[in-house]
């Protein structure tokens, strides 16, 4: 009887070692996207949230901690104060959405709009712009720049490069159009107009 | 029986402080998204004119990550093994009082602010 508890012992061990070491993975290689664990629904991120997750945090590893400290291992009992702080986070975090949700802007999902800056710039010849792309629904993706009309070069972190002098015969002045687009969201993208002087 | 005890429990020992390195480095990364974490929006503005830096988050988010570490320190150091250590009768005041900060703040901002 003895070795059949320890079998099964082993056993869920295994899968429960297992199962962690999957879910880790997933998060790890952004399967499980955990992108918007501490956001709201409109795309800011949630401090009453935050807080939840750092308590969280702190009991899990708390509780962990306590009953390996004792042998044989048992649950131990938590203290009032100990609860009363997570009730008054629990509960600050519901009036939070409870605030969030009296207004359709703190509910609705933020676009998935890009914002190029600046908008449009002058240039010497031979000389660069840096330009900068904010995706508001997801700050730090990646984005792809081009120059889809005019002269110059753009490069993959943005920075506007002019040609060295004016094409020859040209006494207009010349422009170029920098195109930025969302890897995250295809479909968004937004415009930059540099006239180059 | 004691291999498997010692096998459990460093397997969820790893499994939470790989869980929470990790939930900490795509934080410090951007991949989990921060932005607006500090900052509330006035509902009465226009879009792209409503967010305004929020001094109220700030020190409920010092107060949070503060009293994370400091209730970790005293299960690392408590003297009474097997048991949750008390924490002052002050905290859950303190913590309730900073929450109703931030809670005033956001509905102000929600419901009254110009």
């Amino acid at each position: 009887m003895e070795t059949l508890t320890l079998l099964a012992g082993y056993l869920v061990c295994g899968l429960v070692g297992i199962l962690g070491v999957f879910i880790l993975w997933k998060i790890a290689d952004g399967s499980i996207d955990l992108s918007r664990l501490i956001s709201e629904p409109n795309g800011d991120a949630s401090l009453s949230r935050f807080q939840f997750l750092v308590f969280t945090f702190v009991i899990a590893l708390s509780l962990f901690l306590v009953i390996v400290s004792v042998k044989p291992a048992t649950f131990p009992n938590i203290p009032g104060t100990v609860l009363s702080l997570l009730g008054i986070s629990g509960s600050s975090y519901l009036i939070s959405k409870g605030i969030q949700f009296s207004d359709p802007a703190g509910v609705a999902d933020r676009s998935t709009d890009i914002v190029i800056s600046p908008a449009t710039a002058i240039v010497r010849y031979g000389q660069s712009q840096q330009f900068k792309a904010e995706v508001p629904r997801k700050p730090g993706s990646t984005v792809k720049w081009q120059v889809i009309a005019g002269i110059g070069t753009v490069s993959a972190m943005g920075l506007y490069t002019a040609p060295a002098a004016s094409p020859a015969g040209t006494t207009q002045p010349q422009h170029a159009t920098i195109q930025v687009t969302s890897d995250e969201f295809p479909d968004a993208s937004d415009l930059a107009v540099v006239t180059l002087a | 029986m004691p291999v498997l005890e010692l096998l459990m429990k460093y397997e969820i020992a790893i499994f939470l402080l790989v869980l929470a390195g990790l939930v900490a480095i795509k934080i410090l990364t951007g991949e989990i998204n921060t932005s607006g974490l500090l900052f509330g929006r006035i509902s009465a503005r226009k879009k792209g004119q409503d967010q305004y830096f929020s001094p109220e988050r700030v020190q409920l988010l010092l107060f949070s990550v503060g009293a994370g570490f400091y209730y970790l320190t005293l299960v690392l150091n408590n003297s009474n093994p097997g048991t949750f250590p008390d924490i002052p009768q002050t905290w859950p005041g303190l913590l309730g009082g900073s929450n109703a900060i931030y809670l005033g703040g956001k509905a102000y901002a929600r419901w009254l602010a110009k």
